[in-house]
């Protein structure tokens, strides 16, 4: 039983062409699980999918100790399916329709990845559940937003409201890997309901578009939106949306298709040819991009062509060094009541550095400057636009902005594409 | 115990469980049409509420809030409430200094009416048992060519309370709604306005009805809060929806208070300016007498007692209440606790023939007030004294303020400047979340509130409440030796007087 649990979730052959499905992982899932009905707690099969599935409780993933926790919870959640089970299982599909696998070979969607923040959906919203810290950090993203947009906007030219001054609400936000919302949600709060009004954070905003390819958080992130009347009327009128798609998606122009839910704005920038957002964040995505189906600079790049001229990219993630290693894995994934972070959230090897970003990001100008006609000169890596500050948690005080310690773990990277 | 300790135990609950407990008390929403959205709805109109109105006005980061306050007395009253220059309401208060920077920093202070408030500069404590005393200014801190340091700002509760209207009429009256005359008649949950409304399942929704003649003619008005605040006393209803329990007791004491007219002193202060307070324990009649000047040599008197006493105190004639209020400054607990059992009917002088003979014999104390002459008309009266704390101040988009969330002895002052501080350390959480982006109703802004005042409030609560039964053990037994002692060290000790002073300053 514990060996056949190690052993399973391991990439199988078949399974490399899972792991780049887009959007749902429900479609594939079908082909595989078996019928509602056979969810007998006898059924060990039914766990040696190798499809990553919608239970309550993270599956185990290939880091994972036989002895561990997960491995009696999947136990747990096969004999008694939670509630959130059946809701993510479409049980009058027929199990033999064809799968519709989207190959898109630059996708950076990680199914492990995927299965694991989607089984923490429904706390993703709790103020005290697994997402606590999240929450607590997500005040220092506006901050740092606010101090790159004090160095400058993109030009307002841009904008067809040329008279608008710097107070105006004019930025349009790309939120990728926004999970339940908790940054997308609280970005679009500070969307002026009148567009016209002054903006009332330095941040700016006049639009958000938060994607994410996980069905259940952006359904969850949905939910939780209704709850605020202001948020909610933004989704109303499209200045918020959330997106269950792919970046590679709203690159070339798809945004709006793959769920039913998307309410379509003409106003909104996925109808031109090529998106353009002042501000494209990436907040705790790059250290779960999975090495085997993307790379780090391909995705970097794709958030670089997602940008206008003098609009920022600005993300967070943690770095792959020995203090992150003792303080993200050891302490903050240790059980409660030390731990912060459900186990299984991190995978130290998947960190990056500063110095890996800030080169990816040179690269990833350099080839997102490139067009059909002429090839983006190393010019452009070397004049980049690079911020860079670590952020430490200390339990009761909070997130700290801490200039300096980007090698111990948390820190925040903007780099600005010229004009 | 409600959100936060269940949210503690969740680890230990199997998720089946979990998901039954989680719906709570939430679940019933009944009407179908759509409230009024505020984003602070205030119920309260007391210091403490319109103190965090004028606040989040006087905010450029809050000031666009859609803010509603709610009172069932007429502000309309309470913003032309005047009196003549020489009387003084009997509801009095002491500010501390950072009390009076923060009504400074919401632009409040200027609309006081300085005439009707007194600072002082020194205050004299003493034991009345064992005659030990302590000194409270700040000379030690400050060089003697430098003005005296205030100690606190007394001013008359109407005062402040007009002066905080008249700053919130100065913010104009867009977004505001001040519900006069009216009461909350219930508050129950939202519903999921589906599929066209938001999910207001979870906000409070208030039915706000107007008291007194308009009762009939008009109807309720239902109100929904992003963020309900409690300002609405001791016996709050945004707590009891909450369900929020509340700790404490009562301390079977009353305070007398009058406002009383003062002698002359004998040696003119100096410099001419500096004003006293002056505090005397009591152990043998339940607790301390407090005289705190006013402007034009007046005070405001406060005397804990047992409530027999209060109602004897009460009873008395003119003349013998003040042979009573100066005998209490002056006479030792045996003559006291003789006087207090005097027959009140007996002819008027008796009791000031008393105080004269007995004071004779008896050694005065250098820091005596001056003899007070003179009680206004009505002012005497009294209240219970009572211990009260909530188990929390904050529950999803509910936060409590002032006495929702705390009650304390009045012994030190010190209850209405926590209040107020409440209301300065949750304005400033609802611009951080504003300026963040955050909900401010969410727990995750509120708990930044709570955890900046519960600790504090505790702190200063029981302070209150030890010195309270410290100087409410009469005799010369082991206890008033070592509070002598206390008193007499701190007394000499510049450092930690002058430390117990910063905290009383609230800083």
């Amino acid at each position: 039983m514990l060996s056949i649990a190690f052993s399973a979730p391991r990439i199988s052959p078949i399974n490399a062409s899972s792991q780049i499905i887009l959007g749902s992982p429900h479609r594939l899932k079908l082909t595989r699980a078996p019928k509602p009905g056979a969810n007998s707690p006898l059924n060990l099969e039914f766990r040696l999918q190798p499809t990553p599935l919608p239970t309550r409780w993270p599956p185990s993933r290939p880091r994972t100790l036989p002895l561990s926790v997960r491995t009696l919870r999947s136990t747990l959640s096969s004999t008694r399916p939670s509630p959130n089970h059946f809701l993510s299982t479409p049980a009058s599909t027929p199990s033999t329709q064809t799968p519709q696998i989207r190959t898109h070979s630059t996708s950076s969607v990680s199914a492990d990845e995927l299965s694991h923040f989607s089984a923490l959906a429904s706390s993703w919203w709790d103020p005290m559940g697994h997402s606590r810290i999240l929450h607590l950090m997500n005040p220092l993203r506006h901050e740092f937003i606010a101090s790159c947009l004090a160095e400058g906007t993109p030009s307002p030219n841009q904008n067809p409201s040329s008279t608008s001054t710097p107070s105006t609400a004019t930025l349009n936000y790309l939120d990728i890997g926004c999970g339940g919302g908790i940054f997308a949600e609280s970005l679009a709060r500070t969307i002026p309901l009148d567009p016209t009004a002054p903006a009332p954070t330095p941040t700016l905003a006049a639009s958000m578009t938060a994607i994410d390819p996980s069905t259940d958080l952006i359904q969850m992130a949905r939910e939780h939106a209704r709850m605020d009347p202001t948020v909610h009327e933004h989704l109303r009128t499209g200045r918020f949306k959330y997106l269950n798609t792919t970046l590679e998606d709203v690159l070339a122009g798809k945004a709006g298709t793959p769920t039913a839910a998307s309410t379509p704005n003409p106003s909104s920038p996925s109808t031109q040819s090529v998106p353009q957002y002042d501000v494209v964040t990436l907040f705790e995505v790059l250290e779960h991009i999975d090495p085997k189906t993307s790379t780090p600079l391909g995705f970097l790049t794709n958030c670089l062509r997602a940008l206008k001229p003098g609009g920022w990219l600005i993300g967070s993630t943690i770095s792959r060094t020995l203090p992150s290693f003792i303080l993200n894995q050891v302490i903050a994934e240790a059980p409660w009541p030390i731990g912060v972070v459900p186990r299984g959230t991190h995978e130290w090897s998947k960190f990056v550095n500063p110095d890996e970003v800030k080169g990816w990001l040179q690269e990833g100008l350099m080839r997102a400057a490139d067009t059909g006609v002429s090839r983006g000169g190393s010019a452009i890596a070397e004049g980049m636009r690079w911020k860079c500050v670590g952020a430490i948690y200390i339990p009761g005080i909070g997130w700290k902005m801490v200039p300096g310690s980007e090698d111990w773990g948390n820190y925040f990277w903007a780099v600005r594409k010229e004009i | 115990m409600r959100p936060i300790s269940r949210a503690v135990l969740r680890p230990y609950v199997c998720p089946t469980c979990r998901h039954g407990i989680s719906a709570g008390r939430r679940r019933f929403g009944s009407k179908s049409d759509s409230p009024d959205l505020y984003d602070v709805v205030c119920v309260g109109g007391g210091p403490a509420g319109l103190g965090l109105l004028a606040a989040l006005r006087a905010s450029p980061i809050t000031s666009k809030l859609k803010v509603a306050l709610i009172e069932s007395q007429d502000l309309r009253k309470a913003k032309a409430w005047d009196l003549e220059p020489n009387q003084f309401s009997n509801r009095v208060s002491s500010l501390t200094p950072s009390t009076v920077s923060f009504l400074r920093s919401i632009g409040a202070y200027d609309h006081l009416d300085v005439n009707r408030v007194q600072d002082y500069q020194d205050m004299q404590v003493w034991d009345g048992q064992t005659g030990s005393r302590i000194s409270f200014d700040w000379s030690m801190e400050t060089s003697p060519f430098e003005d005296m340091r205030t100690v606190a700002t007394m001013t008359e509760n109407a005062n402040l309370v007009r002066a905080l209207l008249r700053r919130i009429a100065d913010s104009g009256d867009e977004n505001l709604s001040l519900f006069s005359n009216s009461t909350v008649a219930s508050i129950e949950n939202g519903s999921d306005l589906k599929p066209e409304g938001p999910d207001l399942s979870a906000w409070p929704v208030l039915t706000v009805k107007p008291t007194g003649p308009a009762a009939e003619t008009e109807t309720p008005k239902r109100i929904a809060a992003r963020l309900l605040v409690g300002a609405d006393g001791i016996n709050s209803p945004v707590r009891s929806f909450a369900d929020i329990p509340t700790q404490g007791w009562d301390y079977g004491r009353h305070g007398v208070v009058a406002t009383l007219a003062l002698a002359d002193p004998a040696t003119p202060p100096f410099p001419a300016s500096k004003r006293t307070a002056y505090q005397r324990f009591l152990p043998a009649l339940g607790g301390p007498i407090a005289l705190l000047p006013l402007p034009d040599n007046h005070a405001t008197l406060v005397w804990s007692t047992t409530p027999e006493n209060a109602a004897y105190l009460k009873s008395l004639p003119t003349p013998a209440f003040l042979a009573m209020v100066n005998a209490a400054f002056r006479l030792d607990m045996t003559d006291l606790t003789y006087m207090m059992g005097m027959q009140s009917s007996s002819d008027s002088t008796s009791h000031q023939d008393e105080l004269t003979w007995r004071a004779q014999h008896t050694p005065l104390p250098s820091q005596i007030p001056p003899p007070a002459t003179a009680v206004q008309t009505g002012t005497v009266a009294s209240f219970p004294l009572r211990f009260r704390h909530a188990a929390q101040y904050i529950s999803p988009r509910i936060a409590l303020v002032g006495d929702a969330a705390h009650v304390i002895h009045p012994l030190a002052g010190q209850g209405f400047n926590l209040g107020l501080a409440d209301v300065a350390s949750l304005s400033k959480t609802i611009q951080y979340a504003v300026s963040h982006g955050m909900d401010i109703g969410d727990l995750l802004t509120l708990e930044r509130y709570s955890s900046e005042r519960y600790l504090p409030n505790a702190k200063i609560g029981g302070a209150c409440d030890l010195l309270h039964k410290m100087y409410n053990v009469p005799g010369e037994g082991p206890v008033a030796w070592a509070r002598s002692l206390g008193l007499g060290v701190v007394d000499r000790l510049p450092f930690v007087k002058s430390f117990l002073m910063k905290n009383a300053e609230g800083y």
